[in-house]
């Protein structure tokens, strides 16, 4: 049943986004991650705009995933990684001291490369985060939750029979989705997915790219990947990594047809990466 | 002539199937003799130790006369009344089965067990209200004549032994034949005290079921809490620093300290200094809770061990996927990684305490191997702190002792302790099978 007010609200979400677009959801300054001695990331400076899909590609160990992971702070889990620099959420810096990554973390979600559902029923995974947030206060909300976001992650038709069997009996591209439809499960700010469709076939890919347009209403979205074409598809801005530079940041558009700095080019165009 | 037929093996084919049928051959051989050596150990073990759970007993009416009984309390050996009190109860048994013998009383009551007369006492003591009626009885065998009812004891050797005689083992014979004289389980052997030297027919190893039990209770609770708490913060809070790294390294090598040491750790530090400081009843020689204890000491490498090597087994995938979601690190843990981990932190514990279970040497330093008969507890103090023995140190206090009838108790005890650790093993398997299928 689609109401006159859900194409309401439709509209004024659209209507609202140019505004948004404008908005700078992170925004990284001067910002150095190493490992142990290694230099990974160098001098960063990038501003990543609300309601906005924002694409990082680059050749293979440039340092795209360890600079998605500083956004959220999973870096701190690594021992030897050091974050130098200031990344501000909302013009809050979150290596602050006072911050708890914890707290963070529930407001920038991510989604990892390999599908990593837990293994528990699909509606148990769909579950925790709004459990451990405290986000449904009955069953019937929480119900609620997992079917929304089960909706939303694209997945819904496949798993609504079985709610209750294992998450880790699921294709690796129904896994995947899964692992989207419980990060959007706890509300996040920003959403980070570092290459989501590497282990998806293109109908998945494509039913993916669709729901990060979708989430692009409500998330700020940052993905990593190594397809040009996907960059291209879904993202409004891109930021082209090499050997932990950020080497050109701009319109997506721009950046494919038109990219200012000679390794871009030759990176996109194929002959270097 | 390049060309080969697939249906004939050219030489190096035929080389490698035979190196595969070779190593086929060697890997069954090596099996063979493992289970051939174990189906022996298994034979030696029940042949030479089902014989503890079966006891000969003499069935007889012993009549309770209240005269007799008075008269045998004021007298100064009141046993040797008793004693009088059953043998003329058994000649009048033999009588009736219409068993003629001239045997004297001394030698006759040498068919009873020597525990029989305080046997008899302790029954009218209790059952006052008996007195006057005729009870049946079935009085204990001794050692000798179970012997010979199992078959350890031979008429060839009688005329040389000062223990049992020819005439004793006719009329053994005629009171089996008669029914008077009877082999049935033993229950006695499981759940009853041990006995004196002199009188392994009454020997049993209850006190030392409940000792080890007493320990393992304490195992359990202080080496799996202390084993698991302490795995969990150096596997998932600690940090990977020198210090961390000395200290599993130290856990290590902790594993491979013999036994003994643990014992002569245990004897000095809660025994000679801990106990005299806290003057606590339950610190002291001999005591179940400082074997416990120590046992845990010995038990709590391989439980961090076991426990660390399951929670490394947790894929990295399901921590980023839970602190990703915003879980906190102690969510992480206790929602996610020690669910996926707890079959094989079950497994580690569960071998863990069988280790415990079966040691014997550490106790020995503390005093829980007693010469004197295990008697059992009567208090829950008394269980954790009276003297106490363990199973494994029970059977090796039998196994010292001269008459051979402990030796077939010794086996039994060791009958009795398989049963528990498979129990356990068993307990492992089945709560392993439980916890995997969440998969
Ligand atoms: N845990 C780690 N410890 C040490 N070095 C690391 C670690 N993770 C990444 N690195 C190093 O940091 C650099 C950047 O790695 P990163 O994973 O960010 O690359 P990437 O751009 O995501 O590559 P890919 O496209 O292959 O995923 C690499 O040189 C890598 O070797
Ligand atoms: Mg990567």
């Amino acid at each position: 049943m689609t109401s006159k007010h859900d194409i309401d609200t439709q509209y004024n979400d659209n209507q609202t986004r140019d505004l948004d677009m404008n908005n700078i959801k992170i925004s990284a300054k001067k910002v150095q991650v190493y490992y142990g001695d290694a230099h990974a990331i160098k001098d960063v400076d990038v501003e990543i705009q609300d309601k906005t899909v924002t694409a990082f590609i680059g050749p293979s160990g440039c340092g795209k995933s360890t600079f998605l992971r500083s956004l959220n702070r999973m870096n701190d889990t690594i021992d030897i990684c050091r974050v130098e620099g200031e990344i501000l959420l909302d013009n809050e810096n979150i290596y602050d001291k006072r911050v708890d990554p914890v707290q963070l973390r529930a407001k920038v979600g991510m989604v990892f490369q390999k599908p990593n559902p837990f293994p528990k029923s699909i509606y148990d995974n769909i579950a925790y985060g709004p459990r451990i947030h405290g986000l449904a206060k009955n069953k019937a909300e929480l119900d609620d939750i997992v079917e929304k976001s089960l909706r939303r992650g694209a997945i819904w038709n496949e798993v609504k029979d079985r709610l209750h069997a294992p998450g880790t009996g699921l294709s690796g591209g129904q896994q995947q989705r899964l692992c989207i439809a419980r990060a959007i499960a706890t509300e996040p700010e920003v959403l980070l997915m570092d290459e989501p469709c590497s282990a998806l076939d293109p109908i998945a890919t494509a039913q993916v790219e669709e729901l990060i347009d979708e989430l692009r209403s409500n998330y700020s979205v940052v993905i990593v990947t190594h397809s040009m074409q996907q960059a291209a598809r879904v993202s409004q801005k891109t930021a082209f990594f090499h050997l932990g530079n950020l080497v050109e940041y701009g319109d997506t558009g721009q950046i494919f047809t038109n990219p200012q700095d000679s390794r871009t080019e030759s990176y996109i165009t194929g002959r270097i990466g | 002539m390049t060309q080969t037929s697939l249906f004939t093996a050219d030489a190096r084919t035929t080389k490698r199937n035979r190196a595969e049928k070779r190593f086929k051959a060697y890997g069954l051989t090596a099996i063979s003799i493992g289970v051939f050596m174990l189906v022996y150990l298994l034979y030696t073990i029940l042949s030479s130790g089902l014989g503890a759970f079966f006891q000969t007993r003499v069935t007889m009416d012993i009549p309770l006369v209240q005269e007799e009984i008075i008269k045998a309390e004021k007298g100064l050996l009141k046993t040797k009344a008793y004693k009088k009190i059953i043998a003329n109860a058994l000649y009048a048994e033999l009588a009736e089965a219409g068993i003629e013998t001239t045997m004297k009383e001394k030698e006759l009551l040498g068919i009873i067990s020597g525990r029989a007369p305080a046997e008899l006492r302790s029954f009218v003591q209790e059952n006052p209200d008996q007195i006057g009626t005729t009870v049946e009885f079935k009085l204990l065998a001794g050692s000798f004549i179970d012997g010979y009812m199992k078959g350890r004891v031979v008429r060839e050797n009688a005329e040389r032994s000062k223990n049992y005689s020819i005439a004793q083992l006719d009329l053994v014979d005629q009171m089996q034949k008669a029914g008077i004289l009877k082999k049935g389980f033993n229950l006695a052997f499981i759940t009853g005290n041990d006995a004196s030297e002199s009188s392994p027919e009454a020997a049993g190893f209850g006190p030392a079921i409940l000792g080890s039990l007493a320990m393992m209770i304490v195992v359990a609770g202080c080496a799996v809490t202390l084993g698991v708490a302490a795995s969990i913060f150096l596997e998932e809070f600690a940090p990977q620093n020198r210090f961390t790294d000395i200290i599993e390294v130290n856990i290590s090598n902790l594993a491979a300290v013999p036994s003994i040491v643990f014992g002569i750790l245990g004897l000095s530090v809660f025994i000679n200094y801990l106990g005299p400081i806290s003057g606590d009843d339950w610190i002291k020689n001999n005591s179940a809770f400082v074997g416990g204890m120590v046992l845990t000491l010995m038990t709590l490498p391989t439980v961090i061990i076991a426990t660390r090597a399951s929670l490394k087994a947790v894929p990295p995938s399901i921590r980023d996927a839970a602190l990703g979601l915003g879980a906190s690190k102690l969510q992480t843990v206790f929602h996610h990684v020690l669910p996926l981990a707890a079959p094989g932190i079950l497994t580690g514990s569960i071998i863990g305490l069988a280790q415990a279970l079966g040691e014997s040497a550490p106790l020995l330093l503390i005093g829980l191997v007693l010469a004197q008969g295990a008697s059992a507890p009567d208090s829950i103090a008394e269980f954790f702190a009276g003297p106490n023995t363990a199973m494994p140190a029970q059977i090796y206090q039998w196994s010292t002792r001269a008459d051979p009838a402990f030796y077939e108790r010794a086996w039994g005890g060791i009958i009795i302790l398989l049963v528990f650790l498979l129990t356990m093993n068993i307990l492992a398997v089945i709560l392993r099978r439980r916890f995997e299928r969440r998969w």
